[in-house]
């Protein structure tokens, strides 16, 4: 096969790529240049000032706590991964491989619950978790007594907010890779003798494997920064680092702080993604060898 | 500092009402546009930007000003007070007009420039409705004998109680925020220094005074042993008021009067704000205020100066004081006859007096990014 390798003189490849670079430039390059610059000031008196210093990133490296609320951050992103993959999987399978009937239905209801305002979604879990909310008052209607749940103001609440609004991000792109799997390799595998539990580990989960990573990744990354259900469902007790940011830029009025710490944040988000990576490549390289 | 995301949907920074003008008058890209410090009415005379709380953005408030000085306003609201400060220090002072905050920031902006000083003379006029502890020249509002701006409503901050599951005597301390008894029970408000203020006070630390070391120690420990019993830390007035309505939480703590009095107005008269006794001689509750400044942009407009006066004039403090989302007292004596029993009863009054003279009055401390790191600080290790 011949490929045309194309010069970045090309008129036509810079007019290609020239909308997604200005926009890249204008609200991400320039955007995160910004936020480097504002991390190495200080503020005096609630106000902005010039000083080129390290203090806020010696202060960012000398306090615990904020790498506390980052690992906190991470670990329930993890979670969240998690939970979501496990919820996601076998739905995006029954979707593809049992509910093509009803398929583009149930597609159409689980967009319209992920177009759902976040506010409204996250706030409508009060009314189910809370003590004397629907959650309990079905609990306590099946005999497991008054307020058998108490999962309103817990991590464990936080996790179910950010779980129902992320779980939509998995439940698609599994979904994709599984429709595109070709249905001749699972019956080439049942016609080699192989049941339906080792054709679905061998032919189906490693084919699924692109969109199951692609979830995986969209919901880490967005578990980061979540703000209103640790905030609303987990009663603030527990903070992640997006309320972290938030206090430092709005009630602190550290914009300098509140720079550093989006830095660590992008970081962090940025080395997990570079080390997920190099783990699947490691991981792909070693089943070519097989 | 108040009121953090208690209405998130005002996160955006522009209600319905501005939207709506802005559209039918100069298209959807000039509503754009009118968000920020763009005059939206191609017909009034003039124009003012205003930044201030929800409440005071009213059509009932700010129509008739409209109407009568032929003047169109365009409304910028603050989520935070400290956050509406670093906005107009950081260059956005020149858009607007007047602004209407939380009285230590306003308290500020004299000094820092953002904000110029009144001559008290040309509002003696409306001095002399003020109850006398509002009354020229207003203290708080003053930076070496210049004022900046007026006060236009207050409040004050103690635990709010639900009377029908805690005797108030009971809340006569705040002792039962660290009782095992109300383990789970309890609701700080997150509304930046107003929840550590009332703790550090019952540590027997004046937080509105420099303080050393060993007192932020006993900050941090009160933090501590508060966080331990908390169940909820809490920014939305809503979940905190539904909580404590549902007995839930036996308290709020942080939001005094700004929690409790649209709910009284609602019919929930048992629900009640006080502060606690004076303990060890140190005085545990806060006076908060809210107080309008006209910007320091280079324009000294009139119309502005004549807002200002309008805004605290006896008919208008009336309707600022009850709003949709808040009732909150007003220093307007004169206002006073306007209210019904009722109204009167919701806000509490038969008990402010009281209050005042229990309470320090709510100003920047010199230490207050030390007492919110340390918040932060505790949260996370809890």
């Amino acid at each position: 096969m011949r490929t045309d390798s194309k010069r970045w003189g090309d008129p036509v490849l810079v007019a290609t790529v020239a909308p997604l670079g200005i926009v890249m430039l204008l609200f991400f390059i320039i955007p995160l240049v910004m936020t480097v610059v504002l991390s190495f000031q200080t503020t005096q008196f609630y106000r902005l000032s010039w000083t080129w210093d390290l203090k806020i990133w010696t202060e960012v490296f000398s306090k615990p706590h904020y790498w506390t609320i980052m690992a906190r951050t991470v670990a329930m992103a993890l979670v969240c991964v998690v939970v979501c993959v496990l919820i996601a999987f076998p739905a995006a399978y029954a979707l593809a491989t049992r509910l093509r009937a009803y398929n583009a239905q149930i597609q159409i209801l689980i967009i319209f619950a992920f177009l759902t305002d976040a506010v409204l979604k996250t706030f409508g879990w009060i009314l189910v978790l809370d003590k004397s909310g629907v959650a309990n008052w079905l609990l306590a209607h099946l005999g497991l007594g008054p307020e058998a749940l108490n999962l309103l103001f817990t991590p464990t609440g936080t996790i179910i907010g950010m779980v129902y609004g992320l779980v939509v991000y998995p439940m698609f792109t599994i979904y994709l890779s599984l429709a595109r799997i070709d249905r001749d390799l699972v019956l080439a595998a049942y016609d080699s003798g192989a049941s339906r539990l080792r054709a679905f580990f061998e032919v189906t989960l490693p084919l699924a494997r692109p969109g199951l990573y692609c979830g995986a990744v969209l919901v880490f990354v967005l578990s980061l920064g979540a703000f209103l259900e640790p905030k609303v469902l987990g009663g603030g007790t527990a903070p992640l680092a997006s309320e972290l940011i938030r206090q430092s830029f709005e009630t602190r009025v550290n914009w300098p702080l509140g720079a550093a710490l989006t830095l660590v944040l992008i970081v962090i988000g940025a080395l997990s993604l570079a080390l997920a990576a190099a783990v699947l490549m490691r991981g792909n390289r070693g089943r070519a060898v097989q | 500092m108040k009121k953090q995301a208690s209405d998130i949907g005002a996160r955006a920074g522009v209600d319905r009402r501005s939207v709506l003008k802005g559209m039918g008058g100069l298209g959807l890209a000039a509503a754009g546009a009118g968000i920020f410090g763009m005059p939206k009415g191609a017909s009034a005379a003039e124009s003012l930007n205003y930044m201030c709380w929800e409440g005071y953005n009213a059509p009932s408030i700010l129509d008739p000003f409209q109407k009568q000085k032929d003047v169109s306003i365009s409304v910028d609201l603050i989520t935070d007070s400290a956050g509406g400060f670093a906005k107009l220090a950081a260059g956005a002072s020149k858009d607007f007009d007047l602004v209407s905050s939380d009285s230590p920031w306003i308290a500020r902006m004299g000094p820092a420039g953002i904000c110029r000083y009144i001559d008290d003379k040309d509002f003696a006029e409306q001095y002399a409705e003020f109850y006398p502890q509002f009354r020229a020249p207003f203290t708080p509002l003053q930076f070496e004998g210049k004022a900046t701006g007026l006060p236009t409503r207050w409040g004050w901050v103690g635990p709010t109680v639900n009377t029908k599951f805690d005797k108030l005597e009971t809340w006569s301390s705040y002792a039962p925020v660290f009782d095992a008894a109300y383990k789970d029970k309890i609701c700080l408000l997150d509304w930046g220094d107003w929840p550590i203020m009332p703790l550090a006070l019952y540590a027997g630390v004046d937080p509105y005074v420099s303080l050393d070391q060993a007192a932020l120690d006993e900050v941090r420990k009160v933090l501590r042993a508060a966080f331990k019993n908390t169940r909820a830390i809490v920014a939305d007035l809503a979940i905190a008021q539904k909580g404590l309505i549902d007995g839930s939480f036996r308290a709020l703590i942080g939001g005094g009067t700004y929690a409790t009095s649209s709910l009284r107005m609602k019919g929930h008269d048992y629900i009640q704000s006080i502060v606690p006794e004076p303990k060890n001689g140190l005085k545990q509750g806060i006076i908060w205020m809210e107080a309008t400044g006209l910007i320091a942009n280079g324009r000294d407009s009139k119309v502005a100066a004549d807002f200002l006066k309008y805004i605290v004039s006896p008919e208008v403090a009336k309707q600022l004081s009850i709003t949709e989302a808040t009732c909150n007292l007003v220093p307007n004596a004169k206002a006073e006859a306007l209210f019904s029993d009722a109204e009167k009863k919701a806000l509490q009054m038969d008990y402010m007096w009281t209050a005042w003279d229990n309470s320090h009055f709510h100003t920047v401390a010199p230490n207050i990014d030390d007492m919110l790191a340390i918040w932060q600080e505790e949260l996370a290790a809890r």
